[in-house]
């Protein structure tokens, strides 16, 4: 209860307290309600009780451990009891000796950890009144349908956004010469009302700047803005649209949007934060997807279920559409989770997240572990769902100690057969060439261990004395490669090694002993070791099948250091340490010349063979149909805790719409992807349309992109955002037309001033009195500011991260690629989920790993650190100093103006060219470094990269 | 603004632009508590332009934090926690069940006794092992918890419980909800600093603030894969001008300003202009003041023998700890020292060669560490510092490659000292192998919880609205160890 006396303290002073008291009410009650009701004394225990034993109690007593004798894993122990006596008393429930230590008022407290909770020890008071009923297998549970819980859900239902789309008639207005679009009328009706007026026409290079950065977050050319201040024509603007959506510009900005709704990014993140090799190929779709215009319902088939469709092409494979469910695919993954049925399952729930997120504007995922607390939806709609993503494959090998990634190769079986048979092949070379060398490497050491005290003794004059190792060598009869491997290795270094002490610290007159003990000891592992090795060889030979041998044997290195460290360990993990008796395949002298011959022969077969090797395949990371999965509830989240068996199938609150979307076999993806892009369903339009609108003038009509839910923000115009989802999906779903339809309105034309009767009457802009200024994004800042100096490099399907796997812990591999060292465009750079680009995090970019749709703002010190002190902003300020002293422009003024209209995309007033022309020669006065003045210039073009009018939007 | 659906914010009748004020001054300069402590005065504090007394939802003892965290896993029963079964029964299988493992390509070995002599020492008489001779001079500072829980048998998802909570989702780390709690108490420096972190496993979530702004996240001195040499140039990315000498940038700044007094100017009623036009000013003081702080090398002969500075083995831990208390002496409100995998090296992972890496490990850490607590006691800044030691899990009681230990989240322990914590105490304990916490477990939620409440902070009243629900450190658990606070 000491919950809902916070939420009590929290709402009651609050406008909407009232409501939310209801709310909470509501469930609660509900909650109590079913609580009472629920008469099957099974269910009450898995749902009530096995959990709470779970958590609580099995960690000590359990049959292993049986703490205090204790056992309360099973029906039996708990009957049995432990050192202090039977548990629980049947003739006097309420003294019972599991109540009196939970109560925390006897000299025996449990559990350890604190008190339970009050609802917990109210299920457990239940329970042993009930006579503590125990299911003694948990399979078959079927439990009763709960009807309060599906009443809550009818109720809950009734929220706006689960209505169906209406369409509503553009309202009549007073000042009908606004209008120019049918938005502009939903608008202004609401302006009317308030004795509002809309604000007047932003100024030609506002609206050109606006309308640039919008669609392709860039800014205009000189070229673009000339043309369109000349152009009187009622067209003007209608074509500079068309021109900026043809561009493939629009694609790369517009993607980004998308991929921050799909947290893209090309690592796993979580743990190991393992590379996604082909991510790009999914980035790429995006951005192709909205350069070609692909319809918003085909787009959000393909990537819930592109694999499952028809082919698009005439190509033998899918490729596209496969590649597409990159959006299922480049989620984080917590791949080093050893739990491995939780680590699935938090797949399929970080997919199921951005599934409901992304599309829904609902946070399904909430019901993990407990009906959603506000939405109207169940543990068992989550469940269902689940079951599709669960029947739905995403690793190459889940059970491996780190799970590997699955890819699909984008070619045809045979030929990636192919490819795999010749892939076996060079590694089959590979295998024998070790062999070869492992076995010269064996008879070597036989031999030379038996001079290991000498090998010792040389090597201590070597690094103590400096001695000739080619001499020694000679004098004692060793091998001088090997011999210099000893010197390196018994060399004293930083590290401890425990197993060198006694050479360490042996006297000098002491040495000749000392490497005795260690040749002794080296020979003894040697022979050992080497027979088993044998023993191994002769076994598997006597076996055909390679499946059935047992595998070789390992050396278990504890065992002893100093043998495993010098003659076994090929890749110790400090690197500081080579082992001396290991020889690699280049050692040509430690081979006879036949020997040799041979290795030169295989390693020249290996390289022809790669040579000749098809070229790798195209892959993606992409999923396919996996095994299908019976799903059944977790209790509490729990996957270790099992309850009733779930159907496929759609949340219950969309019933009616879901009777054309029965899953029969299969995982289901395709009916989930077919059910969320029916014409009508009342939120996929409305939230797409919505975050459109919001990319358009930083805001939606509903706040709140990502939610539609009770706790979500309402439409500012619920008719407005009807009308839009209407006109969206009767014409086809094309995000184009849409654009086309917000940009032409008046509105959307507006200026960006405010007036202090807006700010007083819609202090929020939720009228949309004006249109907001906005600060540009992360990419915006950086690719506009490449534009400016004329350095973006405007290459598209950009690929700057290779190879995937592990990489060492500290490297800076595991670094995201710094966007300060290359010129192409932001939405190319490489996103690793563990250490995104500090410029990325540092303009609000967000982190990859959640879907978010709508990105933060911050305005902070740091950021003008970077604009004043950064190498980047330094550069750009540079070469564009250099770009105007190298121009035929011949006067100052001139390049005062310039440099005006690369920036800031607009040509300065004459006050503003005196006082640069003013501050040039200031500057160039104190400094008076260079003649050309590159230094004042180069101030100056700093001076307006940082300044506010660049980095917000009018 | 998700922010504003807060209803946290809402009871309070906080306003929009008061959060991004907050959210927009430097490092996460104001903390939550702040804008709910209906007493403090936003614009006064902002115009005067010092620091505000940073106020927690209730007193408090400790008004910072140092975590002193050891990457890998240091073995508990070979420092903090000595299990005589284990001498009694070295060589023997183990007779309970083995919880999940780690690294299960080397099955589990017998029973390995620690190879570290253990010595009670001060007062209070808590035993230390061999491995730490110089902090164990410090017990009697110490509250030693031997009772730690965490779920994650691997590094990643262990780090990430330990730093954020949870492994299985992105959410803010400790330091950013501490930063997001309480503000820091210096505009020229972060608010959370973490020196040379581990790159690897979880790497920057475990100093990221996910959801909350990003003016919350931690700031990132080097990483754990470069040398303090390297680190010492540029400590804060951007923080110094290379291109202008002072009075110049000052020059050009001023020429800014006037640029952007004009274009705001015309542009009435938008807060965010206005508060860009400051941004610049506090960025500018920062460039000039913070580098100081950073100037370890300024620190008398004395002081850096006593962090290990003149010794090769100890300089970079030493270095660490010694800009730790540079920066909690500055009012750097949540400060990490991390212990990792340097180049070539390989943390506290042994999963073999236990005796030999440990002995080099401890040789790096343990003068630094106790240099850090003599030096915090003297100057007076211990009592109100909270600094913590700990690695992500502790190690098996059975070996592993023969001379090894896999990872053990399920009892390991951890020390505290200073900052309202008992001093010469020991809380909690593990079975008689150490596998298992049995007495007065503390989940890793639960020493969330803990040291938030050290802090001032309720764990179960500091809440974010993200997406359409409230979160907190401790999820939906976490319980304050009430017995070990001072």
């Amino acid at each position: 209860m000491k919950q809902l006396h916070l939420i009590f303290t929290i709402f009651a002073r609050h406008e909407y307290a009232r409501f939310f008291l209801q709310l909470v009410f509501t469930v609660v009650g509900t909650t109590l309600l079913s609580f009472g009701k629920s008469s099957d004394p099974i269910d009450f225990f898995e749902r009530n009780i096995r959990p709470i034993l779970t958590e609580h109690c099995h960690a000590c007593h359990n049959h292993e451990l049986k703490t205090a004798g204790l056992d309360l894993e099973t029906a039996a122990g708990l009957k049995m009891g432990g050192q202090s006596g039977p548990l629980v008393s049947i003739n006097n429930p309420e003294d019972s000796l599991l109540l009196k230590v939970l109560s925390y008022k006897e000299n025996l407290k449990m559990p350890p950890s604190g008190k339970l909770n009050i609802q917990d020890l109210n299920s457990l008071k239940t329970w042993v009144h009930m006579g503590t009923p125990w299911p003694e297998s948990i399979k078959a549970l079927v439990s009763k349908k709960n009807v309060s819980t599906k009443d809550r859900n009818k109720a809950n239902g009734s929220l706006w956004a689960f209505q169906p789309i209406s369409d509503p008639t553009p309202p009549q207005v007073m000042n009908q010469s606004w209008i120019k679009t049918s938005i502009d009328r939903f608008v202004l009706a609401k302006l009317e009302e308030k004795g509002l007026r809309p604000s007047a026409s932003a100024r030609k290079e506002t609206l050109l700047r606006r309308a640039t950065f919008n669609l392709t977050g860039l800014p205009p050319t000189i070229d673009q803005i000339k043309k369109f201040v000349e152009d009187d024509s009622p067209e003007a603007f209608k074509k500079v649209i068309e021109k900026l959506l043809a561009s493939p510009r629009y694609g790369e900005h517009w993607a980004r949007h998308w991929l921050d709704v799909a947290r893209y990014a090309d690592s796993t993140g979580s743990d190991e934060d393992h590379k996604y090799p082909y991510a790009w190929r999914y980035r790429d779709y995006v951005i192709e997807a909205f350069n070609k215009d692909l319809p918003y319902d085909r787009f959000v088939v393909e990537q819930i279920a592109g694999d499952l469709l028809p082919k698009s092409t005439e190509l033998e494979v899918n490729q596209q559409r496969i590649i597409a469910t990159g959006f299922l695919a480049l989620g984080p993954k917590a791949i080093a989770q050893q739990d491995k049925t939780k680590m699935l399952y938090d797949v399929y729930d970080e997919q199921l997240d951005v599934i409901s997120k992304g599309f829904l504007g609902l946070s399904i995922t909430c019901a993990r572990c407990h009906d959603h607390k506000f939405d109207p939806i169940l543990t068992k709609d989550y469940y269902s769902l689940i079951s599709i993503l669960a029947s739905t494959r995403n690793f190459k090998d889940s059970t491996s100690h780190v799970a590997s990634l699955f890819m699909k190769p984008l070619v045809s079986s045979k030929e990636y057969q192919e490819y795999q048979t010749h892939q076996d092949k060079i590694a089959a070379k590979k295998t024998i060439l070790q062999e070869v060398v492992g076995k010269v490497n064996e008879r070597l050491i036989e031999v030379e261990s038996t001079k290991l005290v000498d090998y010792f003794v040389a090597a201590h004059q070597i690094y103590t004395q400096g001695k000739n190792p080619k001499v020694l060598a000679k004098q004692y009869g060793l091998h001088e490669t090997l011999l210099k491997k000893w010197s390196s290795y018994l060399a004293p270094n930083q590290t401890f090694r425990p197993h060198l002490l006694d050479w360490q610290r042996a006297r000098p007159t002491d040495l000749f002993f000392v490497a005795r003990d260690y040749q002794e000891n080296f020979r003894l592992q040697f022979t050992e070791w080497t027979s088993k090795l044998n023993q191994w060889r002769q076994n598997i030979k006597q076996i055909s099948k390679k499946e059935d041998r047992e595998p070789a044997p390992k050396f278990l290195p504890g065992k002893d250091r100093f043998f495993y460290e010098v003659y076994l360990n090929s890749k110790p993990k400090n690197e500081k340490i080579t082992a001396p008796f290991l020889i690699s395949d280049s050692d040509h002298e430690l081979f006879s010349p036949k020997t040799v011959d041979i290795i030169k022969r295989l390693k020249r077969e290996i390289e022809f063979l790669q040579k000749i090797s098809p070229k790798e395949p195209q892959m993606a990371n992409a999923v396919e149909e996996g095994i299908i999965v019976d799903q059944q509830i977790f209790r509490r989240g729990n996957h270790n805790i099992l309850g009733e068996p779930v159907r496929k199938k759609f949340p219950v609150v969309f019933d009616d719409k879901c009777k054309d979307f029965v899953i029969e076999k299969g995982s289901g993806r395709l009916q989930l992807a077919k059910w969320l892009t029916q014409p009508y369903h009342p939120l996929t339009a409305r939230v797409i349309v919505n975050r459109v609108w919001q990319w358009h003038f930083g805001e939606g009509l509903v706040r709140s992109p990502d939610n539609f839910g009770t706790t979500g923000n309402r439409p500012s115009h619920p008719k407005l955002l009807d009308h839009l989802a209407r006109k969206f999906t009767d014409g086809g779903w094309s995000i184009k037309n849409l654009h086309r339809f917000i940009m032409q309105s008046n509105i959307y034309q507006q200026a960006s001033f405010r007036s202090k009767s807006m700010i007083s009457i819609d202090p929020n802009n939720e009228l949309w009195s004006y249109f907001p200024r906005r600060r540009l994004d992360a990419e915006e800042i950086r690719d506009g500011m490449l534009a400016a100096d004329n350095t973006l490099d405007p290459k598209m399907g950009i690929i700057l991260q290779e190879g995937t796997g592990f990489q060492p812990e500290n490297s800076s591999d595991r670094l995201s690629l710094d966007p300060e060292s290359v010129l192409f465009r932001t939405v190319y750079l490489p996103l690793r989920r563990a250490n995104l680009p500090p410029f990325l995090r540092l303009f609000d970019f967000g982190d990859a790993t959640n879907s978010s749709g709508k990105r933060l703002q911050t305005n902070v010190p740091p950021q003008a650190l970077f604009m004043m002190n950064s190498k980047f902003v330094e550069e750009r300020s540079h070469n564009l100093a250099n770009m105007l002293l190298k121009s035929s422009l011949s006067s100052n003024r001139e390049k005062v103006q310039y440099a005006y209209l690369r920036i800031l995309n607009r040509l300065p007033s004459v006050k503003e060219e005196d006082t640069a022309l003013n501050y040039i020669e200031k500057f160039q006065q104190k400094t008076n470094k260079t003649k050309d003045g590159l230094n004042s210039w180069q101030s100056y073009c700093h001076i307006l990269f940082s300044s506010n009018e660049f980095i917000y939007v009018d | 603004m998700d922010l504003l659906n807060t209803p946290t914010y809402k009871s309070r009748q906080i306003s929009r632009r008061a959060i991004l004020r907050a959210a927009s001054c430097g490092f996460g300069y104001l903390g939550l508590t702040d804008l709910l402590s209906e007493k403090s005065n936003l614009q006064a504090s902002f115009a005067d332009g010092g620091a505000t007394a940073p106020t927690g939802h209730f007193e408090s003892k400790a008004k910072r934090v140092i975590f002193l965290f050891m990457h890998g896993g240091p073995s508990s029963i070979d420092i903090l926690d000595p299990k005589e079964r284990l001498h009694q029964d070295d060589g023997k299988s183990l007779p309970i069940k083995r919880p999940l493992a780690f690294d299960d390509e080397n099955p589990a070995g017998p029973l390995m006794r620690s190879p570290w002599k253990f010595k009670q020492s001060g007062q209070s008489g808590i035993p230390m092992s061999d491995l730490f001779p110089y902090t164990r001079e410090c017990v009697d500072d110490l509250c030693v918890i031997r009772s730690m829980v965490g779920e994650g048998v691997d590094h990643g998802a262990a780090m990430l419980q330990t730093f954020t909570g949870t492994s299985t989702f992105t959410r803010p780390s400790m330091g950013s909800w501490v930063v997001y709690g309480l503000g820091t108490e210096n505009k020229n420096l972060p608010g959370f600093v973490t020196i040379k972190p581990a790159l690897s496993h979880g790497g920057a979530k475990n100093w990221g603030s996910a959801f909350l702004p990003s003016s919350y996240q931690g700031t990132a001195i080097g990483h754990g894969g470069l040398y303090v040499k390297d680190v010492k140039n540029e400590p804060i990315k951007y923080l110094t001008n290379n291109n202008l000498s002072p009075e110049l940038a000052r020059f050009e700044l001023e020429m800014l300003q006037n640029i952007n007094e004009r274009h705001r100017s015309l542009r009435k009623y938008d807060p965010e202009l206005e508060a860009r036009i400051q941004a610049f000013e506090l960025a500018f003081r920062m460039q000039s003041e913070a580098p100081e702080a950073f100037e370890v090398d300024k620190e008398s002969t004395l002081t850096k023998k006593l962090y290990g500075l003149d010794n090769p083995v100890t300089s970079d831990f030493g270095w660490q700890c010694l800009l730790a208390r540079r920066l909690a002496e500055r009012g750097v409100r949540y400060i990490q020292c991390t212990h990792t995998y340097m180049p070539g090296g390989v943390g506290w992972d042994q999963h073999g060669e236990l005796f030999a890496k440990h002995t080099e490990n401890a040789m790096q850490v343990d003068r630094p560490i106790a240099g850090l607590l003599k030096d915090l006691k003297a100057r007076g800044l211990l009592k109100d510092t909270l600094v913590i030691w700990a690695g992500e899990f502790g190690r098996t009681p059975v070996s592993q490659n023969g001379d090894g230990r896999d990872h053990n989240p399920y009892g390991y322990s951890i020390w505290m000292a200073g900052g309202g914590v008992k001093a010469g105490f020991i809380y909690g304990a593990t079975d008689e192998f150490g596998y298992h916490a049995v007495k007065d477990r503390m989940h890793i939620h639960d020493f969330h919880a803990t040291v938030l409440h050290l802090l001032g902070l309720d764990h179960e009243q500091l809440t974010y609205t993200f997406g359409a629900r409230d979160f907190r450190l401790t999820d939906v658990a976490g319980k304050v160890a009430q017995k070990i606070l001072a």
